[in-house]
């Protein structure tokens, strides 16, 4: 494939991610500090996002699954990711976690663990798609061309 | 006390301790501390974090999170205040009222909220000449 369709791919799919919401502008902020000194700052921050994020997921899946859930325990893993969420600019997984802060406030133990399965699933979505963005990068690169930035 | 040479080479000279149990928010943090020609140091524990600080003259100012799991940076800030001459600013995802009114009357010279601006950032070091200028000649040099 040629650079000029690859980074055309690339474009279209930041752009879809941007428009599904499941990125917002603080990922653009990430991507601006990415330079000839750190090239691989996105990838690098991303990378610890999946792995710190897919652990605490496992764990809330884990503690909802007890017979007596440790609400407080649950409350500090979602206020984490929704930290993490946050820094990089997943903004759906971030939503999601304001979500269930909000049941957690009111008490809803029904509303909270509603929203465990879409946090599983945005996350393994939002893993993917940048995965995706990722490799094309890799792609983009190896063809010898540059990758485009956006501006917001 | 370290002299105010730092104004000469701002923000250069200034060397931060950034404290965060959530490594992706302290990559990125330190990351844009960075871009902003801040010297950083990264910690992802509030105990360690003080033990850094408890050996003198080592930062200008710190950065910490408020909700970890060892020591909260409420407990951190009151450590720092009893101990040390330092500035604070503390960081959270949480943005209530309480706890941004709480950090402040404990003596935080600033709360964040995150995710954290480059802009903001940008801005600590004047954090430490104010509060180098406030406490000029209280403490022995």
């Amino acid at each position: 494939m040629d650079v000029s369709m690859l980074q055309r791919t690339y474009t279209d799919l930041l752009t879809s991610l941007f428009r599904e919401g499941i990125l917002n502008q603080q990922f653009i902020e990430l991507q601006q500090l990415q330079d000839e000194n750190n090239p691989g700052f996105v990838n690098e921050v991303v990378s610890l996002f999946f792995e710190d994020a897919g652990r605490l997921i496992t764990e809330l899946i884990s503690n909802f699954n007890q017979q007596a859930v440790d609400y407080k325990k649950v409350d500090a893993y979602v206020h984490q990711l929704k930290g993490s969420s946050a820094s990089i600019g997943a903004e759906k997984i971030r939503s999601v976690c304001q979500t269930f802060r909000e049941y957690y406030d009111k008490n809803d133990i029904q509303g909270c663990y509603n929203c465990i399965q879409p946090l599983k699933q945005e996350f393994m979505t939002f893993k993917s798609k940048l995965e995706a963005l990722f490799a094309l990068e890799q792609q983009i690169v190896a063809a010898g061309g540059s990758i485009p930035m956006m501006r917001h | 006390m370290a002299n105010l040479t730092i104004e000469d080479n701002f923000p250069a000279g200034i060397r931060v301790l950034v404290i965060d149990d959530d490594r992706t928010s302290l990559h990125v943090v330190c990351m844009m501390l960075e871009s902003c020609g801040y010297k950083v140091t990264k910690c992802t524990s509030g105990k360690e974090g003080l033990e850094m600080l408890r050996q003198e003259g080592q930062f200008d100012i710190v950065l910490t999170d408020v909700h970890m799991p060892d020591m909260d940076g409420f407990q951190l800030l009151e450590h720092v205040g009893l101990e040390m001459d330092l500035p604070v600013v503390m960081l959270s995802v949480d943005s209530s009222h309480e706890n941004v009114v709480k950090g402040l009357k404990h003596g935080a010279c600033d709360y964040l909220i995150k995710p954290v601006q480059r802009e903001e950032l940008e801005k600590i070091g004047e954090h430490v000449i104010t509060w180098r200028r406030a406490n000029a000649g209280i403490f022995d040099d």
